[in-house]
């Protein structure tokens, strides 16, 4: 379970620095930084640079993603930005517009 | 290492948590409840209630919420529509409003209470909507 959770009725503005998963199912504006997983769920709102160990979609994101591990952007995601991580998986049903940068 | 998936969680859908290691400089507004374990630097704004738990520490300007509790720290106004508890371990620096307000034994205050309640008549009571106990409380 993850220890922070930006619940569904909830908006952060501002910078959040952690070192557990993060839930985002509300609304997130600002910056993210995360040493471990980060979900985004659908319904969920993320307009944020977001740094993590490791990122799933299947809600909105505005901003630009740096993951030591992998980005998944799931079926109903919709992602702007662009997206750096050793591993990406965009699934079938997921909106993306930006680059994406594998480390080749 | 960290795996990220997303899975449908109903009984999460109403409450957000900051963990005991986050840190957030912003503002937090919003429904439903907040349950602060971490640290935060900005104001509080939601309708449900708020819990700081023990070790956490909030400074703020001014925290809305319905019924709150504060088991950590706080610097910073309370405007609460419900119910505000200092439990034991709480260290709270601040003007402290709402419907009804209690210390705990082992809390630290420093700062006014402003609590509306009915006074005895015997304390020279007024009708609901006149009285108003106000005063400095301090340890």
């Amino acid at each position: 379970m993850a220890s922070t959770v930006i619940g569904a009725g909830i908006t952060i503005e501002g910078e959040i620095t952690t070192d557990e998963d993060v839930l985002v199912t509300g609304t997130l504006r600002g910056k993210l930084t995360a040493k471990e997983a980060v979900t985004v769920e659908h319904g969920a709102t993320v307009e944020a640079d977001v740094t993590s160990a490791s990122l799933a979609i299947a809600g909105s994101l505005t901003g630009n993603v740096v993951a030591n591990e992998r980005v998944d952007l799931q079926a109903g995601a919709r992602v702007i930005g662009n997206v750096k991580a050793a591993r990406v998986t965009i699934a079938d049903g997921a909106q993306f517009k930006g680059n994406v940068d594998m480390d080749v | 290492m960290a795996q990220a998936r997303t899975t449908p969680r109903a009984a999460d859908a109403r409450e957000a948590r900051i963990g005991g290691s986050t840190r957030i400089r912003g503002r937090i507004h919003g429904e439903g409840d907040l349950l602060i374990e971490g640290h935060v630097e900005g104001d509080v704004a939601i309708r449900g209630s708020l819990t700081i738990a023990e070790g956490a520490s909030v400074a703020s300007e001014v925290i809305e919420a319905h019924a709150v509790t504060i088991a950590g720290a706080l610097q910073g106004d309370v405007s609460a529509s419900g119910p505000v508890r200092l439990a034991p371990g709480a260290r709270v620096q601040g003007d402290l409003r709402g419907t009804a307000v209690s210390i705990d034994d082992g809390a630290r205050f420093s700062g006014r209470l402003d609590c509306e309640f009915d006074l005895p008549p015997e304390l020279g009571g007024t009708p609901r909507g006149e009285s108003r106990a106000r005063g400095p409380a301090r340890r």
